[in-house]
């Protein structure tokens, strides 16, 4: 029953919205335009490091979030320049370099005055003044199994902002999805010198979403850091490699398949430790092995899905997004 | 013959009454292989030319430098008077000269009306900001729908408009290529092998359609193997062999050419030129 | 495949690294003025970089990594040669495992994200032999100890990380291939697997460092530079390997049938060469010589953990680019080329930027010469 709660728990957390919204960003790059961005890690750590940082040295919500949204523009313009006139393994490798580069930075010593160094910048520094805004009284608030702050941390405030976000850019996914932007981007992804000899300016296409996800992505960073704090080490590569597998579970070019394999991403790592540790004796499987076990069948979970059902649970088939 | 080529030498490089396409001592090479080098080339406005020569004699280059999507070493070409030395492909395209691959490339999976609409141009919402807005572009994409129709009946695909582009049969998606690259109302339709892998039931009305395109005005400039083709719709053959231009001439005479026949047979025994001519 | 290397290539490998290190020193120097290289910080830099590990790691190893770098730091006459010479050292390692990669990625096109945690299984598995600590297996709640000595440990660790190369070519990547999964998927199919593994690793050896061998290195002082004896024995390991996959595509048969299909698979099936057969002996040498990396890279660190592969993989995907992807010999100059940058770097900005370096010397490739530096223009598009 408790791994039943802590399921629903999973299912609606903060960070769960903050992974469905970075995953949004995803498909933009990879189910509409099929691009390889290896490195969407990277964007949300710029976008928290950009709105942390501007945050505590006194800007206004408004203007944090400006800075995190150019932070992650200027990043995807930088990465997209040399590579998107490239195949599109050179984009998979560039991105994922990219992406490092900006944690090793983010946590040098020689940047700790900026960035904190290694430990990040404490939540303290930062979300005053999205929790502030909270419109919600300072308190616990229960409601029915669920018991949250109103205001601090991961907060019901925070609880809603996040959803809204989600809905609001999976909203936006859907718009231009079926405009004819949208389906120059699928052109793309299907074959870019064929949409090239229709007069489509293809490079300017791919830039314009290799930044627009990105941005996304950056916005969901926030929302995580928001609820946690800004830790350079919790985005590296493993947390590119979570986005993809939550894309693909949900399944890419849907509107809603980011959010369902967020929701499903978070709930089964919930389910998958709660059993284990309440049916594995600790002889067998200690309590500090669970986590790398469920993150075993995380990674499983990847690589059967794409070789078995590339379409995950949302997806049509016909209209997938891998090229033969 | 049509009479515009009445007057026209027979020879390589040979100048045309109303020339559409001019280049100029274009030359590409890869490492020190010369694919393409050609001294002077003109096409006819209005006119069905075809691109022909033996395998690796570099018609395939030469398509892709006529459509920018290779850029040679040297040389000048320039379509409707406007050069077009380092144009994109998108650019040529939007000035109105258009392109098919011999590896055909149709969307696999969109449909075949969205396939159609991509091929469209002067669509405002394919701008990412007026696409957020749909009042901006719905009534422009209900003419690209209508004018699609169209263009779906003429090429008889108008029942599998809804159809994903990739369950299209090999012929079906040659006529899709070229219905899409109408869609933008190009001057210059430029067809790389439109006969490669189609069901010989759909030669017929392929053939038709580029006729029609002519008729309705249009320049057509095409690389081909099927010399049934080139005898069937062609005004006037250009001979390529090991990158440059070795003849030109009317269909009916030019394969009489011994330069013609001695880089045929040269190069390609088995070639398709040995059939008798069925028409 | 290029067989020779030539002046230009060089010079061309010379200017990228010139300009990739000036970069450096004009970013560290707009960084922190408080760089110094002085030993405390290079200390406080590399214990730094030990913690990186997402996991904390425990007191004592990284105080052992820490003296580790501060000597090799110290000693020596020549601060420059003696980086340059470890930046030799450890680009000559990192090439066993990239050469590894570029081979498979010549013959079938993928970008192998999990040759990484191959490199960490060669350097654990041997651990795991060579012991005496208590080991165990995961799901198994018994502990043991095996306690060989290093080389029957460290050949048993190649052959079962070589093992699990012919496995993962004979029940995954060859049944892919066969159903015809695009590239793409395959390359996410590969991270999927380093996701596992690297999990699977950190659960079957917990997050510590793991020393292989107790002993302490003696390090010989020869002038200019000091070198450690175990060092100077992994160079020459990592030498006559090298030389062995040199002499195997130059002169051997199915060498240069491996040289054939990364030119042309088409073509190399179709003049009667046994494609499958070659790519599977590529997984096996690859995953072999990852491990041989793996295990000398230990040595050469005194420890490592179960992410060293991962944290090295960029590094060597920044060597296979900067040589030319899919180029077995343009892996091994490009690893020179990443292990002198990386290893010099750490003379001008902290030790915890070092693999930064690597990457930026990547993403210039891409900016400059994205076919690399050992490649052919028409191959890129």
């Amino acid at each position: 029953m408790d791994i039943l709660l802590d399921a629903t728990t999973a299912v609606f957390a903060p960070a769960t919205a903050a992974f469905a919204l970075a995953a949004i960003g995803l498909n933009f790059h990879f189910g509409l335009t099929g691009l390889l961005n290896m490195g969407h890690a990277g964007f949300m750590l710029l976008g928290m490091y950009g709105y942390a940082i501007s945050t505590s040295r006194g800007a206004p919500i408004w203007l944090a979030l400006i800075v995190a949204i150019a932070a992650a523009t200027v990043f995807g313009l930088l990465l997209g320049w040399p590579t998107l006139k490239l195949r599109g393994d050179y984009l998979a490798i560039a991105t994922i370099s990219a992406a490092e580069l900006v944690r090793y930075l983010g946590r040098s010593n020689s940047l700790q005055g900026l960035t904190g160094g290694s430990t990040g910048i404490r939540g303290s520094d930062f979300k005053f003044t999205f929790e502030e805004l909270s419109p919600l009284p300072n308190e616990n608030i229960t409601i029915l199994f669920w018991t949250n702050h109103g205001s601090l941390s991961s907060s019901w405030w925070l609880h809603i902002v996040a959803w809204s976000a989600v809905a609001l850019f999976a909203l936006l996914f859907w718009q231009l999805a079926r405009s004819p932007w949208g389906r120059v981007l699928k052109g793309i992804r299907e074959d870019e010198d064929a949409v090239r000899a229709l007069g489509k300016n293809v490079y300017s296409y791919k830039m314009q979403a290799l930044v627009l996800g990105g941005v996304i992505g950056a916005i969901g960073g926030v929302l995580w850091s928001l609820g946690a704090s800004v830790q350079p080490d919790s985005m590296g590569r493993p947390t590119t490699f979570w986005l993809w597998t939550i894309l693909l579970l949900g399944g890419a070019a849907t509107v809603f398949g980011p959010v369902l394999g967020s929701m499903l991403f978070w709930m089964s790592l919930v389910v998958i430790k709660g059993l284990a540790s309440t049916f594995i004796p600790s002889s067998v499987l200690s309590p500090v092995e669970i986590e790398p076990f469920s993150l075993v069948l995380v990674g499983i979970t990847l690589m059967v899905l794409v070789v078995f059902r590339p379409q995950g649970v949302l997806g049509n088939k016909r209209e997938l997004a891998f090229n033969d | 013959m049509t009479e515009v080529f009445a007057e026209v030498a027979h020879e390589p490089g040979a100048a045309k009454q109303d020339p559409i396409v001019i280049a100029d001592h274009v030359h590409r090479h890869f490492g020190g292989l010369t694919a393409v080098d050609v001294e002077h080339f003109e096409v006819q406005r209005n006119a069905i030319t075809a691109l022909i020569g033996p395998n690796g004699a570099g018609k395939s280059t030469f398509f892709n430098l006529l459509t920018g999507f290779d850029r040679p070493q040297r040389g000048e070409w320039q379509f409707n008077g406007h050069s077009l030395v380092g144009t994109s492909p998108a650019k040529i395209a939007r000035a109105g000269k258009v392109r098919t691959f011999q590896l055909t490339k149709a969307l696999n999976r969109m449909t075949v009306m969205e396939n159609m609409r991509l091929g469209a141009a002067e669509q405002g919402g394919e701008n990412f900001f007026k696409a957020l807005v749909p009042g901006l572009w719905k009534a422009r994409e209900q003419e690209i729908t209508e004018k699609a129709h169209v263009l779906l009946h003429r090429f008889k695909l108008y029942e599998k408009k809804d159809d994903y582009a990739g369950s299209l049969s090999g012929g079906q998606r040659k006529l899709l290529e070229m219905a899409r690259a109408l869609m933008s109302d190009p001057e210059m339709i430029m067809l790389d092998e439109p006969m490669a892998g189609v069901n010989p039931a759909l030669t017929e009305s392929l053939l038709d359609h580029v006729v029609e395109l002519k008729n309705e005005g249009k320049t057509i400039l095409f690389v081909e193997h099927d010399m049934h083709m080139v005898r069937r719709i062609s005004d006037w053959v250009v001979v390529m062999a090991e990158g440059r231009i070795i003849a030109e001439g009317p269909p009916q005479t030019v394969m009489a050419n011994p330069a013609v026949q001695d880089a045929y047979l040269g190069a390609h025994h088995d070639s398709d030129l040995s059939e008798e001519d069925p028409s | 495949m290029t067989k020779r290397i030539d002046r230009r290539v060089m010079l061309r490998a010379l200017i990228v690294l010139v300009i990739a290190v000036a970069a450096f020193i004009a970013l560290g120097a707009s960084g922190s003025p408080a760089i110094a290289s002085t030993t405390d910080t290079v200390v406080a830099h590399s214990a730094a970089l030990s913690n990186e590990a997402p996991s904390a790691l425990t007191q004592d190893t990284t105080t052992v990594h820490a003296t580790a770098d501060t000597e090799s730091s110290g000693v020596g006459d020549n601060r420059y040669v003696q980086q340059f010479i470890n930046g030799i050292v450890f680009g000559l390692l990192l090439a066993l495992a990239s050469v590894g990669l570029s081979l498979i990625y010549g013959t079938t096109g993928l970008s192998n994200f999990a040759h990484g945690e191959q490199v960490s299984l060669g350097a654990l598995l041997t651990f795991f032999f060579a012991s005496k600590q208590e080991v165990s297996l995961p799901f198994l709640p018994v502990e043991f100890s095996i306690g060989w000595p290093l080389l029957p440990s460290a050949l048993a660790a190649i052959a079962i990380s070589a093992g699990t190369g012919w496995l993962q070519d004979r029940y995954l990547w060859s049944p892919l291939r066969r159903r015809r999964v695009s590239i793409v998927q395959q390359m996410i199919v590969s991270i999927g697997l380093s996701l596992a593994m690297l999990n699977f690793i950190q659960w079957w050896f917990g997050a510590e460092r793991k020393r292989l061998t107790t002993s302490i290195d003696t390090r010989l002082d020869l002038g200019l530079f000091s070198i450690g004896q175990t060092t100077i024995w992994s160079v020459l390991i990592a030498l006559v390997c090298l030389g062995g996959v040199g002499y195997f595509l130059l002169k051997t048969r199915t060498g240069r049938a491996t040289r054939a299909v990364s030119d042309n698979p088409a073509l190399a099936s179709a003049s009667g060469i046994r494609v499958e057969k070659v790519v599977r002996l590529v997984w096996i040498m690859a995953t072999g010589l990852a491990a041989v990396g793996g295990i000398l890279l230990a040595l050469y660190d005194n420890a490592a953990a179960f992410d060293v592969g991962a944290r090295l993989l960029l590094l060597m995907f920044a060597a296979v680019t900067l040589g030319g992807l899919g180029q077995a010999f343009g892996a091994l100059v490009g690893s020179l080329v990443i292990g002198v940058a990386v290893e010099m770097s750490t003379l001008w900005i902290g030790t915890d930027l070092k693999y930064a370096v690597a990457l930026a010397i990547l993403i210039l490739v891409l900016l400059v010469r994205p076919q690399g530096i050992l490649g052919r223009a028409e191959r890129v598009g």
